[in-house]
């Protein structure tokens, strides 16, 4: 009797236990996303007079502002629709989103990444909107970049519409670069130059570039711009390739030699170049209001294009608007995304500053609006971007290729055996794919 | 007659039942919904290969268990997790243990300084770990900075992956100690005052009072603090979520069974293979809670 008794007690207590992480399995999972899109889903089935509330959940909290002044614009054209933006962090959006595709409460409009796009437009988790689009008097594809228009078509279906697009830029500090007698780069940068640049740049604790453990603002660059590749036509890894381990080694070096410091953490990075520990870094387009609003970098940084090997090359990627297959309020969510990829509303987007509008010739509009860098740089470096590398499963074999690299950053291991390992991780991942 | 009374006592009885089942509802229905369900679904999941948003389960019998016992990360996350279990569950009872006693004696301020202990349970571990992130920033962090006043170098407290899992176990240690001193409080406001009392006539010292009175009398409390320290460690996941990327180098020393289980099922969307390692951690816990249950009659004494 005692002997069952101190079973049951075992079990009891165990499964007490199992309860925090047992829990987050169903599919009710995290509450909070799905609790907070109810009141609108709610509001929403009230008789015809009373406004619709449409929930549009985004993950930059950065363009909040911006979008939230177009929002009221919007409202005040369409006094029945009020838009209620929700702003969730990058990794934990997926979390909320994923949550509310499984329990069948996605936000009405949201941002659509093409590390994800995959996975919700094959299980039919947002609208079509091909029928909407070709009778649509605003809404025409060919004034966006067919390369967004392409990362958003699932079977020859439109399920987002792009929103805008990004590219990496190399910000320097112009008072390091000054004081070190260095010339300021520009568009004939190449490799050879960011080296020695790199090397002149670092002394008295600060380093000359920043090379951290990082893919988009990272070494993808690196691997265009050397003739070399991420995943290729059909869909194999390319980290095998000699052209790609060849970059690796060149981006490994410079922590190597010191004149990076060894980075491996996402927030560290914009930490270290806005207390001036670094003289230049890769950072991407999203990051100039955050960086306009740091007094020291609007003091002493600008921005160029990207240096060159065998040609140019920036990592190019844009969100697209998608509405939930199951919202209550499909006319309604398209008129809001309708505004939204206008001529109109894409022109009002890039003037704000929120973001680089995908809209073709929007991007001068964004130009002017920040006169503390040159941003100029950005949008010039569409004409040789590289759409971002993506397929079925990217954020599967992005983590484990970035686990697989960090051998070779930390130094443990050759950077060659190391690409080695990230081609066999990611070709099995690959395998996996439907 | 006879007959009568035994159906009194009966309906009696019976209205003490119903009373109480009504009674222990709300724990019971909580108990079913909240943790019964799930850990059967959750068992039930780990023999599948999830599809994306719950939809289209493919039955692949024990696939995802035989690739689990293949997985060296898997081996990695069971020995963090048990290594900081090792590191936090007797190192923040001894803590505890010693302030409850001070605590319980007769200081000036003692429920301002249980209050003080309390405060790091109640604060959300989240915005914890942050304000630690930045006591522990390699560059501008306060630690850091003591340190080189003083003339040691820059430790890498979150990177390096030799220091990592402690860094980690020094903020679940500091989290945990003021609830389990509550707990421990608690026990020590029972022992009768009379034992100490009768010891002193005898002459007994007070560290002597301390093992023969005051351990032996706390020991069923002890228990209970030990096995509930011990599964909360085993699930240790917000501090090191918060603390160490997948791309830092010290992932692989420390990353645990539940950060791995939410690296497969959320980010990775493998819910079936997530859920096999959350059964695998469900397995560990229990066999340890056995244990211990099995060994309490060796310390453990009920008066």
């Amino acid at each position: 009797m005692k002997k069952r008794l101190s079973v049951l007690m075992a079990i009891g207590l165990a499964a007490s236990a199992l309860t925090a992480c047992g829990g987050n399995n169903t599919s009710s999972s995290p509450s909070a996303p799905a609790a907070s899109s109810a009141p609108s889903a709610s509001a929403s089935q009230k008789p015809s007079g009373d406004p619709v509330t449409l929930t549009y959940a985004i993950w930059d909290s950065n363009q909040e502002k911006g979008l939230r002044t177009m929002a009221d614009e919007f409202e005040d054209n369409h006094p029945d629709i009020k838009i209620n933006i929700e702003v969730t962090g990058w990794s934990e959006y997926w979390t909320m989103l994923e949550a509310g595709a499984t329990g069948g409460s996605l936000p009405d409009v949201f941002w659509m990444h093409s590390n994800e796009i995959y996975r919700y437009a094959s299980n039919g988790m947002l609208l079509d909107l091909s029928d909407r689009i070709k009778s649509s008097q605003s809404v025409k594809l060919e004034n966006y970049p067919e390369g967004l228009n392409q990362i958003y078509n699932f079977q020859d279906k439109q399920y987002a519409i792009p929103k805008d697009f990004d590219t990496i830029g190399l910000w320097y500090n112009k008072t390091m670069f000054d004081a070190a007698g260095v010339k300021h780069p520009d568009e004939t940068w190449t490799w050879d130059d960011l080296y020695s640049a790199a090397k002149v740049l670092t002394k008295d604790g600060v380093y000359g570039f920043l090379a951290p453990l990082h893919n988009q603002e990272g070494y993808y660059n690196f691997i265009y711009q050397n003739g070399g590749t991420v995943i290729t036509d059909d869909k194999q890894s390319g980290y095998d390739d000699p052209k790609t381990i060849e970059a690796l080694e060149y981006y490994v070096n410079f922590a190597k030699e010191g004149l990076s410091p060894a980075v491996f953490d996402d927030a560290e990075r914009a930490e270290l170049i806005k207390n001036g520990k670094v003289a230049m870094g890769y950072f991407g387009s999203w990051n100039l209001s955050g960086f306009t609003e740091n007094e020291y970098m609007a003091k002493n940084f600008d921005v160029a294009v990207l240096p060159k090997k065998e040609k140019q090359a920036s990592i190019y990627n844009g969100l697209g608007h998608a509405i939930a297959y199951n919202t209550k309020h499909p006319e309604e969510a398209w008129q809001f995304v309708e505004f939204l990829s206008s001529k109109e509303g894409q022109e009002r987007q890039a003037e704000l500053g929120v973001a680089i509008s995908a809209y073709n010739g929007a991007a001068d509009l964004w130009i002017s609006s920040n006169k503390t860098f040159n941003i100029k740089a950005f949008v010039d470096m569409v004409d040789y971007g590289v759409i971002r590398p993506y397929s079925n499963t990217t954020a599967v074999w992005e983590d484990k290729v970035n686990e697989a690299l960090g051998q070779a950053f930390s130094g443990k291991i050759p950077v060659k055996e190391a690409a080695l390992n990230a081609a066999k991780v990611m070709n099995e991942s690959l395998s996996q794919e439907k | 007659m006879s007959k009568v009374v035994s159906r009194r006592i009966s309906r009696q009885t019976w209205s003490e039942w119903s009373w109480g089942w009504f009674l222990i509802a709300p724990t019971m229905i909580g108990l079913i919904v909240l943790n019964i369900i799930p850990i059967i679904q959750t068992a039930y999941l780990s023999f599948f290969k999830s599809g994306d948003f719950g939809r289209g389960n493919i039955f692949v019998g024990l696939d995802n268990y035989r690739k689990m016992f293949d997985d060296v990360q898997v081996w990695h996350a069971v020995g963090n997790t048990l290594l900081y279990a090792v590191l936090v569950v007797p190192i923040s009872i001894a803590l505890s243990l010693i302030v409850a006693v001070l605590l319980n004696g007769e200081i000036r301020g003692k429920s301002l300084y249980r209050t003080i202990y309390f405060i790091p349970m109640v604060a959300a571990p989240a915005a914890v770990t942050m304000v630690w992130r930045w006591l522990y920033n390699e560059h501008f962090g306060l630690i850091n900075y003591v340190l080189s006043r003083i003339g040691i170098n820059a430790v890498d407290w979150v990177g390096n992956p030799k220091v990592s899992l402690i860094s980690i176990a020094i903020i679940g240690i500091w989290s945990v100690i003021g609830y389990n001193m509550v707990l421990l409080l608690a026990g020590l406001q029972e022992i009768p005052k009379d034992f100490y009392e009768a010891s002193e006539i005898d002459g007994a010292s007070k560290l002597r009072q301390f093992f023969v009175i005051t351990l032996p009398l706390l020991s069923p409390t002890l228990f209970f603090v030990v096995v509930t320290s011990v599964i909360q460690a085993m699930q240790v996941f917000d501090v090191i979520y918060m603390m160490i990327d997948v791309t830092s180098p010290a992932y692989e020393h420390t990353v645990s069974l539940v950060y791995l289980f939410y690296n497969n099922s959320f980010k990775y969307s493998n819910k079936g293979y997530g859920s096999a390692i959350v059964i695998l951690l469900l397995a560990i816990i229990m066999v340890i809670t056995f244990l211990q249950v099995r060994g309490q009659k060796k310390w453990v004494n009920y008066m």
